[in-house]
């Protein structure tokens, strides 16, 4: 067990959480992410139990998900296994794949509101057709001029996984477009 | 205040509003042009060019004239319209160009000088002397001429912006976008409505039709109600649809906050709405008729004129006149009339009357003058021989209707002209799915208006494979209004065709004289249509003026074609909003907190906020601390975050074979466990970018980039995957940000390392020099170990996962400091590199080849590469421009990286240019000023000396060419 300390994407020892009105931010430093590739000829896994989805899909099973990133490409989470060596596990799991470590690629920030979904919200960051975003969909897309994945878990819970050192932009961006949700609210 | 009964107000409040300092009061409902003629203000502003005194023109966006400045300070708004302004409690606005005051504008004075002033003055005048232009002549025309102007401060407001999606976007509220509306929400599609008004309804709430027998506005309510309740139909109020661009994306702006005093969240959203379908139901603008001197405040269109009446209660004026060459004046006498607004006459040039009114009616007449300095007293009007003056307050102006065909146009789609509607119409080529109804489409009867939006509804659901069936719509009127062409009346004084650019028909002859007769031509010698309202209700008349002149019909004169944005569209809107640090996204490296905390410099490089140095205390110049850093690195060991530098990871079983192809010098036989430099080429044979790339596996690669190329090369070797070589079995990821990677060099590189490595032999022997291995440090944490050098030291880089790049940072700081460890910034390891003669961003440029840079002989002939059979190209042999080193002859004096190199001989011109340098840098290794450049023949002039010409800054050093590695040519350092 090392002795370093670790510090989050947006650089701080503990996980950042902004309460909005009905709206909660929530950095997940826990997740652990790794690619998976399928190389030639080999044959779909099931790691973690997990069916990997088709394009677009996103798939949930206890504290493991998969969403479709590539043809033949998916990134493969767990939470509360970011200090583990997840892409070796996931190794195990997939043998003959490509399996990359991306847990601190990437900021993960979980969206969530109480009322109603998220659609008000999303609408302003993100060009998808949030009718679409109600469970199960993973979207490639971009907010504020910075790459992302939208992960739909349901209508009112959103993930979103940007590259890690623009961290600060993203969460920026998030929280400007959900201070204005929940003012939009109280109107 | 002035009110008629009636109206669409609320008088039950007041609001209270400011025009040029007077304070007024008006109604929830009111426009502030309509607040303003209720306050018996007619002169509003001042024209562009001439400074005439100008009043409200319009009822709707179209307005050329009521422009305002609205609101104060940091808000304060130059060129608003009047006419679209929705009152509010405590608005402020004020006229604009004109000095000292409204009523006296000493500027008026250009209308005396006006025939100095004809269509393309600016062409013809102030050519001489040359340099007054921009001294003298452009700013005193621009201070003359003009519209409002900034406060010059911050715009204190947010701004948002967002993205929809829908099976139908109907473009307009009005009787044809409701029923076009809901015969498509009623199938279940999702709908949005959008329209520029705050109250839906368009023409229907300035008119006085029936509907079913009952006022329009009891239709009205019924279908708002129904809209409202529909969960798949979104109404936008207060929202223009400005733009129709690629892929069925529209653009449109929500003014969520301009009707209140001051913004509660975001004053504007942008929205990009993505419909399968759209449905242009914008109406029509109504055109006026140029007379002499029709610019007079009281001279509006009649259209205008009946809505403010109707829909506003008001009229400018207790008398009125209505010059008319179709039907719609004869009800625009009737509205006001039966409002008790006294008529003085209708005017018709058209020899019958085509209507009876209690009123007085001119068949077979023309206005042919007015007069009222600051407001209209009399219209001159000429019937047969006869010319007589007709006193009244007003005049409406009725000459037929444009359909507002402007977003047909957006994709260069050529609006047609119709004989029989005396307009053009949308023709072929507009934008994909979008289809024009009411009387956008020439059905400008309220019958004809609704038939053909629900026509147009069921046409588009149908596309879309929905069964939609027309509804029930309300009988209505649907008498088509007859008209006759009449585009101007002859005369010899100004007669205005474009209010707000000030353009007359004198100037379209003017320029009809001049050659000036394609419409592109005339619209950029007169500047007719080039003011902030795109010529709405001038471009149509000016066409069919030059038509007259040329003789030819109006389809072959040409035709008028509209680009985005249908109206003004603030910048700050487009923009987004995000201004100062947040302008942009940033990217902070893992070390970035530490590193703040230090007191560090950062350096923008790209979107990545570097360290630039780390000044300590007693230092007072960023040199000092540049070269304390590399000293100690040299000396010592010196640690720099370069986390920023790429990452892929490559793996599969064909990797090895795939990176052999991407990068020009050979890499099958590389080892397990060793890395190599690489150089990649692009396909025409030029230097793309450099790096390493190390085996971690037989099966596993590493490849790092340079930090400005990261992306590019990214994508170059997914393209060479997915698209040149499909059947190698690949797969590629960016693990950049997943990695921070800290460079730990200098001769001391290795005691440091030792103490936070765990359990791994870093000698010579068992890790040498291009070494690489998976590792772990401070107590069991995954790392990578890669022995490579960009300082010429003895040095590694190190890799951890980024959280704990911070904390290993520290900790090497911490364990280093008997070892000098000292951290260095982008500036020292630019110095480093150097001083070494390693290349980097400036030597790779995209102009260089690998010939250039001294590695030619690395293009490996055994093989075949991206990029290597193009570099064999005759032209790039034969260039002997090389990488050298040069250092200043004279320690004291710098050496500029840009500089050109020439013999000290050699006049300085393009012709005897032998290259330029790329980098340069104070070296504290050598005590002078040392650069990288291309040079002619470089590698036959080692040893002389040449010029380093800076012509900008009059500078012309003399500089020895040597080798580009000042410091341990051999390479001994980093390879003990």
């Amino acid at each position: 067990m090392t002795d370093l300390t670790p510090i989050t994407a947006l650089g701080a020892a503990g996980p950042r959480i902004a309460r909005l009105g009905a709206l909660t931010l929530s950095e997940r430093p826990d997740v652990a992410l790794a690619s998976l590739a399928l190389r030639r000829d080999a044959a779909e896994p099931s790691p973690m139990g997990l069916t990997l989805p088709g394009p677009g899909g996103l798939v949930q099973e206890g504290d493991y998900f998969a969403f479709w990133s590539a043809p033949g490409q998916w990134m493969i989470g767990a939470k509360d296994a970011a200090q583990t060596d997840f892409a070796a596990t996931l190794s195990q799991e997939a043998p003959g794949c490509s399996v990359t470590e991306q847990t601190d690629g990437w900021v993960v920030i979980d969206i969530s509101t109480t009322k109603g979904t998220l659609h008000p919200l999303l609408e302003k960051l993100v060009n998808i057709d949030v009718a679409h975003c109600h469970s199960n969909g993973a979207f490639r897309t971009g907010i504020e001029h910075l790459g992302v994945f939208v992960l739909c878990r349901n209508a009112a819970d959103v993930t979103v996984l940007g590259m890690r050192s623009a961290a600060g932009s993203l969460w920026h961006a998030l929280e400007t477009a959900a201070a204005r949700a929940a003012a939009g609210e109280n109107r | 205040m002035t009110r008629l009964p009636g109206g669409l107000i609320d008088r039950d409040r007041t609001v209270t509003f400011r025009f040029d300092g007077r304070r007024y009061l008006g109604h929830p409902g009111d426009t502030l042009a309509s607040a303003l003629l209720a306050n018996n203000v007619r002169l509003v502003g001042r024209s562009f060019k001439y400074h005439r005194p100008r009043g409200v023109f319009s009822a709707g966006s179209e307005e050329p004239n009521a422009m305002v400045e609205l609101r104060s300070g940091a808000r304060q708004e130059p060129n608003t319209r009047a006419t679209t302004i929705e009152l509010f409690e405590g608005l402020t606005a004020k006229s604009q160009n004109r000095w000292p005051a409204l009523g006296f504008d000493v500027l008026g004075v250009n209308d005396l000088f006006s025939p100095f002033f004809a269509a393309g003055f600016y062409y013809k005048t102030f050519m001489w002397p040359k340099a007054f232009w921009e001294k003298l002549y452009e700013p005193a025309i621009r201070k003359a001429a003009g519209l409002g102007s900034l406060s010059m401060e911050p715009d204190p407001d947010a701004y948002d912006k967002g993205f929809l999606h829908c099976d139908l976007l109907v473009i307009g509220g009005g009787a044809a976008g409701l029923a076009a509306a809901l015969t498509a929400a009623r199938t279940g599609a999702r709908v949005i409505l959008a329209d520029e008004d705050f109250r839906l309804g368009g023409r229907l709430l300035a008119e006085t039709h029936t509907l079913d027998d009952a006022p329009a506005t009891r239709w009205l309510s019924e279908v708002e109600g129904e809209l409202e309740s529909l969960p798949n139909l979104r109404i936008l109020r207060r929202t223009t649809v400005f733009g129709a661009f690629d892929h069925g994306i529209y653009g449109a702006v929500e003014r969520v906050a301009d009707h209140l005093p001051q913004p509660d969240t975001v004053r504007q959203t942008l929205w990009r709405i993505t419909a399968k379908r759209a449905i242009l139901a914008t109406g029509a603008t109504e055109r006026h008729i140029p007379f002499a001197n029709n610019d007079r405040p009281g001279i509006m269109l009649g259209g205008a004129l009946r809505a403010y009446a109707n829909r506003w209660a008001v009229s400018p004026a207790h008398r009125v006149a209505i010059f008319t060459s179709t039907d719609d004046g004869y009800r625009t006498a009737r509205d006001l009339a039966a409002k008790g607004v006294q008529i003085a006459g209708v005017i018709d040039p058209r020899p019958e009357p085509r209507s009876t009114g209690d009123f007085p009616i001119f068949p077979g007449a023309v206005v042919t003058n007015t007069i009222g300095r600051l407001g209209l007293r009399h219209v001159e009007i000429r019937q047969g021989d006869q010319t007589h003056w007709l006193e009244c307050g007003a005049l409406g102006v009725s000459g037929g209707w444009n359909p507002n065909v402007h977003l047909m146009s957006h994709h260069r789609g050529r609006p047609v002209w119709s004989d029989a509607h005396l307009a053009f119409l949308p023709g072929a080529g507009g934008p994909a799915g979008l289809i024009p109804a009411g009387a956008a489409n020439g059905k400008g009867t309220v019958h004809g208006a609704l038939q053909s939006g629900a026509a147009a509804a069921e046409q588009a659901m149908a596309d879309l494979g929905r069964d939609a069936g027309l509804p029930d719509l309300p009988q209505a009127d649907d008498s088509p209004a007859t008209q006759t062409a009449l585009w101007h009346v002859p005369g010899t004084a100004r007669a205005w065709v474009d209010f707000q650019n000030d353009v007359t028909v004198k100037d379209i002859k003017l320029a009809h004289q001049e050659n000036m007769t394609p419409v592109e031509h005339l619209k950029r010698w007169t500047t007719l249509g080039m003011a902030t309202d795109q010529g709405k209700t001038a471009n149509v008349t000016a066409l069919a003026v030059m038509s007259e002149l040329t003789g030819k019909p109006i389809p072959e004169t040409g035709t008028t074609i509209f680009r985005p944005p249908y109206t003004p569209v603030s910048l700050s809107v487009l923009g987004g909003g995000n201004t100062g640090p947040e302008f942009r996204p940033r990217r902070l490296t893992p070390t970035h907190t530490w590193a703040e905390a230090r007191g560090a410099v950062f350096v923008e490089v790209g979107q990545w906020m570097r360290a630039q140095y780390f000044p300590q205390p007693g230092e007072t110049h960023w040199r000092e601390t540049v070269d304390r850093e590399v000293l100690a690195t040299r000396a010592g060991v010196g640690l720099c975050d370069v986390t920023t530098l790429g990452k892929i990871d490559v793996q599969g079983a064909d990797a090895a074979e795939f990176i052999n192809r991407i990068y020009c010098n050979g890499f099958k036989t590389l080892k397990t466990g060793m890395v190599r430099y690489g150089l990649m080429l692009r396909e025409d044979g030029m230097a793309f970018d450099d790096g390493t790339c190390a085996r971690m596996a037989d099966d596993q690669f590493v490849v790092t980039t340079t930090t400005a190329q990261a992306g590019a090369v990214y994508r170059h070797m997914e393209f060479a995957r997915q698209c040149l070589w499909p059947e190698l079995d690949v797969q590629l990821i960016s693990t950049t940000d997943a990695w921070a990677q800290l460079s730990i060099a200098g001769p001391k590189a290795r005691m440091l390392l030792e103490r936070v490595i765990d359990a791994h032999d870093t000698s010579n022997e068992a890790f040498p020099f291009m070494s690489c291995a998976p590792v772990t440090v401070c107590g069991g944490l995954r790392a990578r170990l890669f022995r490579i050098s960009f300082s010429g030291e003895l040095a590694y880089e190190l890799a951890v996962p980024a959280r704990y790049g911070a904390a290993l940072m520290a900790r090497l700081v911490d364990l280093g400091k008997d070892l000098g460890a000292t951290p260095y910034g982008t500036e020292a390891l630019g110095v480093l590199r150097i001083e070494k003669g390693h290349a980097a961003g400036n030597e790779l440029n995209g102009q260089t080849t690998a010939q250039m840079l001294g590695m030619g002989r690395m293009v490996s002939a055994k093989k075949d590469s991206i990029g290597a059979v193009m570099s064999r190209r005759a032209g790039l042999v034969a260039d002997t421009r090389v990488l050298v080193g040069l250092q200043a002859v004279d320690p004291e004096t710098p050496v500029v990286a840009g500089a050109h190199l020439f013999e000290t001989d050699a006049a300085q011109t393009t012709q005897s240019d032998l290259g330029w340098i790329t980098s340069a840098c104070h070296s504290p290794h050598l005590g002078c000023a040392i650069g990288l450049g291309y040079l002619t023949g470089g590698a036959d002039r080692m040893g002389t000396e040449i010029i380093a010409a800076n012509p900008l800054e009059g500078q012309s050093t003399r500089v020895r060419v040597v080798s580009p590695h000042f410091i341990d040519p051999e390479g001994g350092r980093l390879r003990d």
